[in-house]
């Protein structure tokens, strides 16, 4: 009995060395396909990592650029208007700098499209805000070839192409009633068939990750082990389905269309409907409307009573009505006053937009727990601070430091300070660091959920079919 | 009959596919997603368009209800630019979501385009769109492979080929005829999907949704989206069942054009794409608008009183009008300056910005070009230019609105130069201002789309490919008639 046992165990373990070997080496056409797939893999996952490192080479030569503008055009504004600090204010852009960190180089999310850069003069807010950066929108369109790129849509393909036939593959060729026979535990055969590519794919990702650690300078903490949780999670997911499937028995070919079928929705037509849904579902007229709004408050206050406009800010600002009226070359207050109007006015409208935005941000998220392939490519976003969130906080940033230079620009303008006592060249680019927390359950919640639901589903079935030759 | 075997051939390939259960299915879900984009682009159209057109009224409104003004306070006022969609956008939303739609135009500044439908994206929109033609474009591509991939190989596998053959079918007749069958079953989905374009093209125009009108432009852009949207589809058909004929099975048919499939959609256009911003980085905006800056100030500042440009210019007026200072100009001297200004940092942004578009024709010349290996991106840049939803009608557009915005800010320099005082006005003065009816001397901004002629101008390449692949299949199916086998 004892003997039988040892021999058994004997004959599973040469077994699995013989799956190895022929996984990797065996079949003139199935090899070498899996070897030419794992070096494609690779390769672009090695070439995303470039992709990654020059994103993060193009921020850090738009922050040098911005930096340098600050440095050279402050002090010849400063010198040209050097007696008119209302003017000088006038023309100053301060601007400010959302982080990028070394992990957004490996998804690269919205950064692409949003501005990293804000550069904005004390002037009224909202029309400024919003400003678009330069791109090139072929670019956009088309897409990152960045490692989130090859987790979320090149990793499922190689584990599809690593197991639709692992076990159909036996059966056409006639030799799955050899291996039913010859094993005692045939489900757990199946198993290590399954855990053996699981191996290898891993091993790629890590690998790839590995690499990116010196080459973008991730620091290894928390943020990154969440980073590589929910990596793995996602290929863990994609085994799930691909164990569930093969439990469904099908012949290859089948099994082919059907993992095809189930990555093409999951990947593209369900986020793409989704998408279409949210757009629709959320329109955001508020946009247009804030800066009309913005445009007609400010502006119409030139034809309007300006001891009205002047009341309307000091009710906004108490603390400027003691600030002593001094002569100047332009009335700078009332400027300001109708300059901060036209915010003021458009207030309910930028509000809305705001709220829309949330809302769109929520909505997605909520959806996306129900879809693993939506939900890793926000994660990933999310902890690499690339989505919407992340832009979100940045423009409140925005919001809040150009609040900061406003009230240190309007006591300086109200009193006409002399402009060659500010040291101009002490103003730096100030920078965003987005330190909004992040549940790991709320990560890897979803994946634990989806992968327990397809392996049970197929493990479930096994024990029904394994023995069906 | 002319064909006979080919058309027995051809509609045992059709009786095959309609046998497959899993084929309805996938037909179903097909035809839902169809509606499905035909709807949202329905409603986005219209959304948008109703949109761009209220706030183009209501800003438009705005500008007319100024009272009596100082032009340049005018100047500053501004306008907005709303880009309005094109009519077959309903059917490709072409870069659409990536571009801004609102701009806002006043003298002095070329401000951005804004508010893209990216912007306010969670990043969902980053896995693209449902819409008409991203179904024609890459999910029927995949559908024919899977009806397709077992025409020939399937017979091979079950020995029904070797039968054919030697019953006297030749080679020639047998690719055909699948070719045919698998082209009919093309049909079905085609079909529809171009009727449902073209009547929503049709309601959309002739209910005057869109400002235009059915016209000989627009006709000639559906029918060549018609044309190349057939020729594309037909051209899969063909590639299933010539790689169903080289390969030894069925499974491996499938598996090779799957490979293809992701090859052609997913992996080469986001490749060549990424080689081509790798090769030609484009400037932060920060040194854009820094460049534009430093050159406008060599060239001449003129909110400089010290700036020799402007120095000169004054030396020679006062000279010519025999005055010694600028107020005893008979015309108004600021404006005057405004004006030559405007011309000179208009003149310096345009040059700056057209070879901002020059570096951006590098970084996509690879995906273009790749158009003679790939017909994907054939079609995407060819549909995307008819459509009116591609780069370079966005450019047309922001070239318009910079037109526009010059050509106001210079009519209310003009109106400066005029008919405002050269002397400045006292405390106690009124301010110097101009009636309000000046103001609708300058017209609303309306946009004029490009006609059909520029695709065939930015485009030449894709067209070129298309010619190309035709030529192809034909040279490629005419040699395998004469090496493949039966076994």
């Amino acid at each position: 009995m004892g003997g039988s046992l040892a021999i058994n165990q004997n004959l599973n373990r040469s077994m699995i060395r013989l799956a190895f070997i022929q996984f990797i080496r065996s079949g003139r056409y199935a090899g070498a396909g899996i070897r030419i797939g794992l070096f494609f893999l690779l390769a672009i996952g090695v070439i995303s990592l470039f992709v990654g490192k020059q994103f993060a080479q193009q921020q850090q030569q738009g922050i040098t650029d911005v930096v340098q503008f600050q440095q050279t055009d402050f002090p010849r504004q400063a010198a040209l208007h050097h007696d008119d600090m209302g003017l000088l204010l006038y023309y100053l852009k301060f601007s400010v700098i959302n982080q990028t960190r070394p992990l957004t180089a490996l998804a690269i999310g919205q950064r692409d499209v949003n501005p990293s850069v804000q550069s904005v003069t004390i002037r009224g807010l909202e029309g400024q805000k919003y400003d678009a950066d330069l791109t090139n929108p072929a670019n956009l369109l088309l897409g990152n070839v960045d490692f989130s790129f090859v987790l979320v849509y090149l990793f499922p393909l190689l584990i599809i192409a690593f197991t639709y036939s692992i076990i159909s593959d036996e059966k056409e060729n006639g030799t799955w009633s050899i291996v039913a026979v010859q094993s005692r535990h045939l489900l757990g055969f199946i198993g290590q068939l399954f855990l053996l590519r699981l191996a290898v794919v891993m091993a790629v990702m890590l690998l790839i990750v590995a690499l990116a650690i010196p080459v973008l300078g991730i620091p290894l903490d928390g943020v990154l082990g969440l980073f590589l949780g929910t990596s793995v999670g996602y290929i863990l997911f994609w085994f799930s389905v691909c164990f569930w499937v093969a439990s469904l028995q099908r012949a290859s070919s089948t099994n082919a269309i059907l993992l095809l079928g189930i990555w093409l929705v999951l990947l593209i037509v369900l986020p793409a409907g989704v998408n279409n849904y949210i757009t629709a579902r959320y329109p955001v007229p508020e946009a247009q409307a804030t800066t009309l709004a913005q445009r007609k408050g400010y502006h119409e206050k030139w034809d309007t009573d300006k001891t009205a406009t002047l009341e309307k800010f000091y009710a906004h600002y108490p603390q400027f009505r003691q600030v002593p009226v001094v002569d100047m070359p332009t009335d700078w207050r009332w400027y300001y006053a109708m300059q901060q109007l036209g915010d003021d006015e458009s207030a309910g409208q930028a509000g809305e937009l705001r709220q829309k935005l949330e809302q769109r941000e929520r909505a997605s998220r909520s959806i996306a727990q129900f879809m693993p392939t939506l939900h890793t490519q926000l994660q990933l976003g999310e902890l690499a601070r690339s989505g919407l969130g992340n832009q979100l906080r940045f423009m409140d940033y925005t919001s809040q430091f150009h609040e900061k230079m406003r009230l240190y620009s309007y006591p300086k303008i109200f009193t006409n300070a002399p402009v060659l006592a500010e040291k101009w060249t002490d103003f730096k680019v100030d920078t965003f660091t987005d330190e909004a927390p992040i549940h790991p359950l709320s990560v890897l919640g979803t994946f634990v959920l989806f992968i327990a639901l397809f392996a049970g589903l197929g493990w479930f079935r096994f024990r029904q079919t394994i023995y069906h030759l | 009959m002319a064909l006979r075997i080919e058309r027995l051939i051809a509609r045992q390939v059709w009786a095959t596919a309609f046998k497959n259960r899993a084929f309805f299915g996938v037909l179903m879900g097909i035809g839902f997603l169809l509606v499905y984009a035909a709807v949202t682009g329905w409603v986005s159209f219209r959304q948008q368009n109703a949109m761009g057109r209220q706030y183009q009224q209501q800003a438009r409104q705005e500008w007319l209800n100024n009272p009596d003004k100082h032009p340049h306070r005018m100047a500053h006022y501004g306008h907005f630019a709303f880009r309005p969609k094109a009519p077959l956008s309903v059917f490709d939303f072409g870069m659409e979501s990536f571009l801004g739609n609102t701009v806002f135009l006043e003298a002095h500044k070329q401000n951005s385009v804004n508010f893209s439908e990216a912007g306010f994206s969670t990043g969902l929109l980053r896995f693209g769109e449902i819409s008409l033609s991203m179904v024609l474009q890459l999910l029927l591509p995949l559908l024919l492979f899977f009806v397709g991939f077992g025409t020939v190989a399937s017979d091979r596998e079950t020995g029904t080929l070797k039968l054919l053959l030697s019953q006297g079918v030749s080679w020639q007749q047998l690719l055909v005829g699948k070719s045919l069958g698998l082209i009919a079953v093309m049909l079905i989905l085609y079909g529809p999907v171009m009727l449902a374009t073209g009547l929503l093209w049709f309601g959309l125009l002739w209910f005057g949704l869109q400002g235009g009108a059915v016209n000989a432009d627009q006709t000639l852009r559906l029918l060549l989206l018609l044309g190349s949207y057939f020729l594309y589809l037909s051209l899969f058909c063909v590639i299933a069942v010539l790689v169903s004929a080289r390969c030894r099975t069925a499974k491996t048919a499938l598996v090779s054009l799957i490979g293809l499939w992701l090859m052609l959609t997913l992996v080469l256009p986001r490749a060549s794409q990424a080689l081509g911003s790798y090769l030609y980085p484009a400037p932060s905006k920060a040194k854009f608008l820094a460049d534009i800056q430093a050159d406008v100030l060599k060239e001449g500042d003129s909110h400089n009183p010290n700036d020799p440009h402007y120095k000169e210019l004054k030396d020679s007026l006062l000279t010519a009008y025999g005055v010694d200072s600028v107020q005893k100009l008979p015309f108004n001297y600021s404006g005057f300056v405004m004006a030559e200004g405007e011309k000179i940092s208009a003149q310096l942004y345009n040059d700056h910005f057209q070879r901002l578009l020059a570096i951006y024709d590098q970084q996509n010349r690879f995906s273009k070009t790749l158009a003679f290996v790939n017909p994907y991106l054939a079609i995407r840049n060819l549909s995307m230019a008819l459509s009116g939803t591609d780069f370079a009608s966005y450019v047309d557009f922001q070239q318009q609105a910079e037109q526009y915005r010059y050509d106001m800010a210079q009519k209310l320099n003009e109106l400066q130069i005029e008919l405002i005082s050269n002397q400045k006005p006292g405390p106690t003065d009124k301010p110097h201002q101009i009636g309000k009816n000046h103001w609708q001397e300058i017209p609303d901004f309306t946009y004029q789309s490009p006609g059909v002629a520029s695709v065939f101008r930015h485009e030449t390449i894709s067209l070129l490919a298309f010619i190309f692949w035709s030529g192809l299949l034909w040279v490629v199916a005419w040699r395998l008639t004469k090496t493949l086998t039966a076994l």
